[in-house]
This record gives C-alpha cells, structure tokens and sequence, in this order.
C-alpha cells in the first residue's frame, strides 16, 4: 500500500521512487487511517468491555449491608466464595459438567469433520454450512425444544416406551445434570467442529496417501499422521467448548432443575434475589481467571489459528 | 488427491466400509442437531393444548393465536427494531477496523486482536452484570439503547474477524489504482470498497442481527421495562406453556435458518471465489 499518493500530485506520472518528503505524506496518511479505521472498535470496546469489566472488579472488594454498597476495601467475598459449601460445589458442577461436555464433544466432533473435510468432496461446503447454522438459532428456543424431548412425555420417552425398551418414562432425563450436558453438547458441538475442519484441512491427503503407500491401514495412517497434524483444531475446538460450558447460563436454568446449580446460576440469583452485586462481581472476577487461564494455556495453538 | 482416492477406495473392502460407516455416523450427527428443531416446528402445528406424542391431529390456531397475543407481537417488533438497530451499528464499527486490520501495518497487532475478541470468551452472564453495573452511570440509558450497545458490543468482534478474513482476498490493486488516479479515502470506499465487499457486508449483518435478536442472557440485565421477544418468551416459560409459543419459536427459527444460511453460503462463495 506505500503507491498511496498526496491528492497534490494528481494525475502526474507515477515516480519510480518518491522523494522522502512525498514519503512522509505517505506513512502520515497510513497512520491516520489505521487510526480512523480502529479508533471506533477500540473506544467501544474499551467503554462497554473493558471498563465493566474494571467495574466489576471494583465491585468485588466491596460488599453490601442492607441493600446499600459499602466503599471499605476487603477481601471477604472471595473469603466467601473459597470457604462456602455453596459457591464451591456450583465452580466443581461448572468444573466436571464443562469437562465432560468438552471430552464428548470431543469425540463427537472428530468423525464428523474428518468426514466433511475428507470424504465429503463437493458436498463439503453444505455439510460445513449445515453444521453451523443451527448455531444462530437463539439457545433460549434450542434449549426449549430440548424440555419438548426429554420431558417425561416428551419424544424420547414416548420413543422408548413405543418401543418396548421402557415401561415407565425415564424421569431423570430432564431437569437434571444429564439435561444440561445433553443441551451443551447440542448448543457446543458445531463449535467444535469448526477448529477442527480446519485443521484436517490442512492436512494434505497426498500426506494420508504417502502413510498408506507404506502399508499404513487407513485407521494407522488417521491414528498417526491425521490426527496429530489436526491437533492444534483439537485444542483450539476443546478450549471454546470448555469456556462456553463453564460460563453458560441459558442451558442450565431451563434444563437443570434447579437442584444443583452452576455457577452462571449462582452469579444472576447474586444478582436478583440476594441484591449482592460485590458478591456476584466476585464470583465473575473467578471465573474470568478460570477462562484466562484455559486461554493463557492454548495460546500456544490459539495464536496460529487467530493469525488465519 | 486421486492417487489417495485409489488407494482408499480401491478394492479395499475394509476401507469402503469405513467410509460407509462414517457417512452412517455422519448421518446421525445432522439428525441430532436438527431433532429439537423439527420437533419444535411439528408441535406448532399438534392440535392438543399440551403437546406431546402423538399427535393426532393438524392445526394453524397456534399461529393465529401467537399473531392476536400482545405481548408476543410487541416483543416481536422491539426485538427486530433492536437487532436491527445493533447489527448495523456493530458492522459499521467492524468494517473500518476489518479494513485497517487486513490491509496496513499495525504495531501491536496481537493486543488489538485480542481487544476486539475479548468479549466472545467472556461469558454472556459477566458481560451483563458487568455492563448493568456501568449503566448505573447512566440510567437513562437502560431499556432499548443498552440492549443495542449489549448486542452490538457481543456481535462487533466476530463481525470484525469475519470482514477482516473476506478482506484478506480483496482485490488491492484495484484500491491502489483508484488512489494512483487521484481519488479521496472516502470515495475509495464508498465505489470501490463497499460494492466489491457487499456480500460479505451483508452476510455479517444478518448474522448479526439473528444473534441480537435471540439473545437473552445479557439483554435481560439491562432491558429495565423494555421487552424483547426472548424475554416475553423466556417469563412464559415459568408459568403455563401455550402453543402459541412454539408457534412464535417455530416462526423464528424457520427466519434464523434462513437467514443464517444465507449468509453462511455468501460468506463460502466469496471465499472460493477470492481463493488464490
């Protein structure tokens, strides 16, 4: 972009080398527009991200007595949040639920964008599209259409029993953990699929072919040369699945019950019934750490993905 | 390529059947992710109050019952006011940053992409709390403007990230010869940029606006008294169901579908056809 020119030159024939002045003009004009082309996003995020985000923090060194805030600095609400039977049962809930919809998601992903990136030929480009778009549906009806199939009269059930597998209909389907990690995976999966059709590919298939030439069956040559070039898809697939579960609140309030709560639970009902905003900034100033730290770990494989 | 194909297909009985079996499996997966949706569309139309298997019979009273409820109808309206209001906001804070990003130098590169994704891995339940705390500044702001900052603020970093990878592929010898011939930044934009971009422009604005309008989480921290359609749906969900709510899910699901493939295969095409 350095043929960019001053309006003061005009239609005069381009000059092999511009002197230093007209350079000057030039980087000046980069600059500006780097400058105007940034500033909006960077001041919007700055005003309705990152300074909340400050304010949260503030927040969470403060607590509230009787419905009023009080200024003085203490560190009681993380006291509370590491010493509660409460808050630390929603963080390991949010934990194992997370941890286990990443491993399954996992699992589930692999095949199905292998198949779209490898075997799917021209159809690749309507299988990726049809993997994602039920993504954009709002969660809210998504996870709503889930109460219509697990509830005791729902399609499952009436499946089960119409097929003679069950006499009564299973009651823990809905309304519990089992309902929340049934709906992540849903919500989650076709964004895991995602990093990972990426990543296969990349992997060039005269690659496969080379393993298979050396007498690789084509389980060997996916075990041992596929999935391993993949890996960074797999990380970078297994890190969103993790910190879109952990923090994810739709999913659990309609699925769950309310028996067991997760954390994203626990901070809104801070917010709502309790009235302890110092409280529910504290616990979202620890989950922040969590997601930064899961981040912080695949950056490594994240940086490269970013950079595409 | 075709060597590979040989290989793998060639007379190979165990391979066929891998290939088979993972199509099979493949199969399964796209019924799992669209199950709950053609559910939710079916039970639109079952004529029990309560729905449920089987269904007996066929019914439009859902939908007419769904068009003549206040409530959802006004939900409806603000809600795509709203989204509306939030995609075209946040496209036009993404394309200039989209721009500067794919085609200049930028120092500090990696500080500022990670400044306009940070609020994609916050989760949606931080992001309100947060912004519902900033909004005390300014009370007059909460209702429809600080859902319109909330959506457009969540949707302006993938909107960025999506423009900035279409961009990467545009044409710049086309920007270099119009500037070469003496023409300002702004009509660069305005006849070259833009018409050449429109498509992909496009795409993010749909995206964009379905996800504003099916947000929920963040939109009921600082909605106030203003009701979004998310929101009316979510507060009947506690009490009775009416049909009338799937009818109105069924509708929206049907336009989200719709849009958001769309947009998916205008994102695709560009790509392929911008390929090197």
């Amino acid at each position: 972009m350095s043929i960019a020119k001053p309006a003061a030159t005009g239609f005069a024939p381009s000059e092999p080398s511009p002197g230093p002045k007209a350079q000057a003009v030039i980087a000046q004009r980069e600059r500006r527009l780097v400058i105007l082309g940034l500033f909006p996003i960077l001041l919007w995020q700055t005003i309705f991200f990152v300074i909340p985000m400050l304010i949260l923090l503030v927040y969470s060194f403060w607590t509230m007595h009787d419905y009023r805030l009080d200024y003085n600095f203490t560190l009681a609400n993380y006291v509370e949040i590491f010493t509660s039977p409460i808050y630390l049962k929603a963080f390991l809930l949010s934990l194992q639920i997370a941890l286990f919809v990443t491993a399954i998601c996992a699992v589930l992903a692999v095949p199905i964008a292998y198949f779209i990136a490898k075997k799917a030929g021209r159809k690749r480009a309507i299988l990726l599209v049809m993997v994602i778009i039920p993504f954009w549906v709002s969660l809210v009806m998504r996870a709503f259409a889930w109460r219509l199939l697990l509830g005791e009269r729902g399609f499952i059930n009436r499946g089960l029993e119409f097929g003679g597998l069950i006499d009564h209909p299973l009651s823990f389907l809905l309304y519990s953990p089992t309902a929340i990690v049934i709906g992540l995976i849903y919500a989650y999966l076709p964004l895991y699929v995602l990093p990972l059709y990426a990543s296969f590919d990349k992997v060039r298939d005269t690659w496969i072919a080379a393993a298979q030439d050396l007498n690789a069956t084509p389980m060997r040559a996916f075990w041992e040369v596929t999935l391993p070039l993949a890996f960074p898809g797999l990380i970078v697939g297994a890190a969103f699945c993790f910190i879109f579960g952990l923090g994810e609140y739709i999913v659990p309030a309609l699925l769950g019950g309310g028996k067991s709560l997760m954390i994203s639970q626990v901070i809104r009902l801070e917010f709502e019934l309790r009235q302890n905003w110092p409280g529910g900034a504290a616990l979202s100033i620890v989950l922040m750490i969590m997601i930064v730290a899961i981040l912080a770990v695949s950056l490594r494989w994240l940086r490269p993905e970013m950079a595409r | 390529m075709n060597v590979a194909r040989a290989i793998e297909t060639g007379g190979r009985g165990r391979g066929r059947l891998g290939g088979v079996a993972l199509a099979a499996y493949a199969a399964l997966v796209f019924v799992f992710l669209y199950l709950p949706i053609v559910v939710i569309i079916l039970f639109a139309f079952d004529d029990k109050p309560v729905p449920g298997l089987p269904i007996k019979g066929l019914t439009l009273n859902w939908f007419e019952r769904a068009f003549s409820t206040p409530d959802l109808m006004d939900g409806l309206f603000t809600s795509i006011c709203l989204a509306l209001c939030s995609a075209l906001l946040a496209t036009a804070i993404a394309m200039p940053a989209a721009m500067a990003l794919a085609w200049r130098d930028i120092k500090l590169r990696t500080l500022v992409v990670c400044l306009v994704l940070a609020p994609i891995v916050a989760p949606q339940i931080v992001i309100g709390l947060g912004l519902v705390l900033l909004f005390r500044f300014t009370p007059g702001l909460i209702g429809s403007p600080a859902i319109v900052i909330a959506h457009a603020t969540l949707t302006a970093c993938y909107a960025t990230m999506i423009l900035y990878s279409r961009l990467l592929g545009f044409p710049r010898s086309y920007l270099e010869a119009a500037m070469d011939l003496g023409a300002s930044d702004a009509r660069v934009f305005f006849e070259i940029v833009l018409p050449l971009a429109a498509p992909a422009v496009l795409a993010v604005l749909l995206l964009a606006f379905t996800d504003a309008f099916g947000e929920y989480v963040v939109a009921w921290f600082v909605a106030g008294f203003t009701k979004t359609l998310p929101i009316v749906i979510w507060g009947s969900m506690r009490g009775v169901l009416s049909p009338a709510i799937n009818a109105v899910s069924a509708i929206i699901i049907l336009v989200s579908l719709v849009l958001s493939a769309a947009s998916q295969m205008w994102i695709i095409r560009q790509a392929r056809s911008s390929a090197p």
